[in-house]
């Protein structure tokens, strides 16, 4: 019912910095660039210059676990939202098929096995400056219709190329709508007007990367174990695998700790061979999360051990939620 | 977009001069330190100097995609510290002035569901809210498209607003987990 004007007229009076006085810098612009070009490179890596302690609000730090969003379709009430062309019909999504999809077993024994089976990628006999992924996301987020029963996403494609200070380009495509179900794709056909917006271009939308700090994920059992946050259990591990594959490039002896540390999270449970969206063949672990009614899936490269991809489906209806498919993984020294 | 312009000293004190400012407001509206605000907007500074070759033109974006990666890294970097601190309204009460206007019933109420609110919603909200972008430069600065970043402004206010209804009495989520899915 309100787009971006109407939420700074309700946010703007509890705007904290709205009478805040700032004042005039207290070093100058030329300290700066002395303080930048002083702390640029050391040898090739950059010296990183103890800053004094920031904080940070706790509400930042809030977010549900494996949340899946859903709202009310575009209409009036989307007056950011540029002139579009309407939604094309597109895909009904239906679950991987698993090898073991009643009683499967627990995933460690397999999971441990496999760890100690892999082999290289093609990436590991790789170098250059930038980590290259090239995924195709669907699901985040969810729209759904005003009655709650109908859902579609758009599926994206993105491709970035990071260096290891966080800089790079991103390259992202809306693609195609997909639907959850087959009631939801005829309902958003039937809607016309009311149906979400898609942008229809096949141009990428190109980002450049401001820097960051990118840490290479450590293969110390108990690093990873932090990193992947196994303490919150097998769901927040699985979002956080999807996250680690999807942002670096995960050498050999770090997949296999991955896997190791994994088999050793309860609640794993072994499917098998699948087949991935992109018709790879891989095996799969799934982690059921019945007070969430959820579903984490992950996909791995029998071989290699790598992550082809990762999924969050609903239990009752089962239903996809999001998915993601790891299309490419490499080292290059050229940005696209 | 084209080949940057010359990017000298003369170059950035101009950046320095026009969006120092603004960066001293994003710390302040995410931060409990009025010190460690202009800290935050000096290393957003280093940083554009050091990488000043990818400045866009329309640089606040861009600027402010890095202040939100340095308070992540600093998150990240302290997330095991017994003392990090939060903001809490009382914080939040503190900084927003001398007038005392912010204080009343409406924009406690705001604070309050704001802080029950998700970090993406939260930052899509203060992006268009306080920093004032449009929705494509909020997409810009979280690394979505703009059909992304329209959507999730949509939920954004939809939980917002459920989250105002829902007042008062209410108690605060708890932290859970910082994720920023597919953040760059």
């Amino acid at each position: 019912m309100f787009g971006a004007e109407r939420t700074r007229t309700l946010l703007g009076p509890a705007d904290p910095a709205r009478h805040a006085v700032v004042g005039p810098p207290l070093v100058s612009a030329r300290e700066l660039i002395d303080r930048a070009d002083a702390t640029e490179t050391v040898a090739g890596r950059r010296r990183v210059r103890p800053t004094r302690r920031v904080v940070l609000a706790a509400g930042t730090l809030a977010v549900a676990v494996g949340a899946v969003a859903v709202l009310q379709p575009f209409g009036e009430g989307a007056p950011d939202t540029p002139d579009e062309p309407a939604a094309a019909a597109g895909l009904v999504l239906v679950p991987v098929a698993y090898q073991f999809d009643a009683d499967p077993p627990a995933a460690g024994p397999q999971l441990r096995m496999l760890a100690d089976k892999i082999k290289d990628a093609a990436y590991d006999h790789q170098s250059g400056r930038y980590m290259y992924h090239h995924s195709k996301l669907w699901g985040d987020p969810v729209m759904t219709s005003a009655d709650g029963r109908h859902h579609v996403a758009f599926a994206s494609e993105t491709k970035v190329w990071q260096a290891a200070d966080g800089t790079g380009n991103q390259a992202s495509s809306q693609l195609e709508p997909q639907y959850p179900d087959q009631e939801s794709r005829d309902y958003w056909e039937r809607e016309g007007s009311a149906r979400p917006a898609a942008t229809g271009t096949p141009a990428p939308s190109v980002i450049p990367l401001p820097p960051r700090e990118l840490r290479p994920p450590s293969a110390v059992p108990s690093e990873l174990r932090e990193l992947l946050k196994v303490e919150y259990g097998a769901g927040a591990a699985s979002k956080e695998v999807s996250t680690l594959y999807g942002r670096y490039v995960v050498p050999r002896a770090t997949r296999a700790a991955v896997l190791r540390v994994l088999a050793d999270v309860p609640g794993f449970r072994w499917r098998g061979q699948v087949t991935d969206r992109a018709g790879r063949h891989g095996v799969a672990v799934t982690f059921e999360d019945r007070e969430h009614d959820q579903q984490s899936l992950l996909i791995f490269d029998p071989k290699t051990g790598e992550l082809l991809a990762d999924e969050l489906l609903t239990l009752s209806p089962v239903r996809i939620s999001s998915y993601k498919v790891i299309l490419d993984t490499a080292w290059t020294d050229r940005v696209g | 977009m084209g080949p940057p312009k010359k990017r000298d000293e003369g170059w950035f004190t101009s950046l320095y001069a026009a969006e120092y400012e603004h960066m001293v407001r994003y710390g302040l509206r995410r931060l409990a330190d009025r010190d460690a605000s202009a800290e935050l907007a000096q290393e957003v500074f280093v940083v554009a100097w050091r990488r000043r070759a990818e400045v866009p033109e329309r640089s606040l974006p861009w600027l402010y995609g890095v202040a939100r990666r340095l308070l992540a890294n600093q998150w990240r970097s302290r997330r095991a510290a017994p003392d990090l601190l939060p903001i809490t309204d009382v914080d939040l009460e503190r900084l927003a002035g001398s007038s005392g206007a912010d204080t009343s019933v409406g924009v406690a109420d705001i604070w309050t569901a704001l802080a029950n609110l998700n970090d993406l919603d939260q930052e899509i909200l203060r992006l268009v809210g306080w920093e004032e972008l449009t929705v494509s430069e909020a997409a810009k600065v979280l690394g979505c498209t703009g059909a992304t970043a329209a959507v999730r402004l949509h939920r954004a206010r939809r939980r917002l607003a459920e989250a105002m209804s829902d007042r008062p009495g209410q108690t605060r989520r708890s932290p859970v987990l910082m994720t920023i899915r597919e953040d760059l």
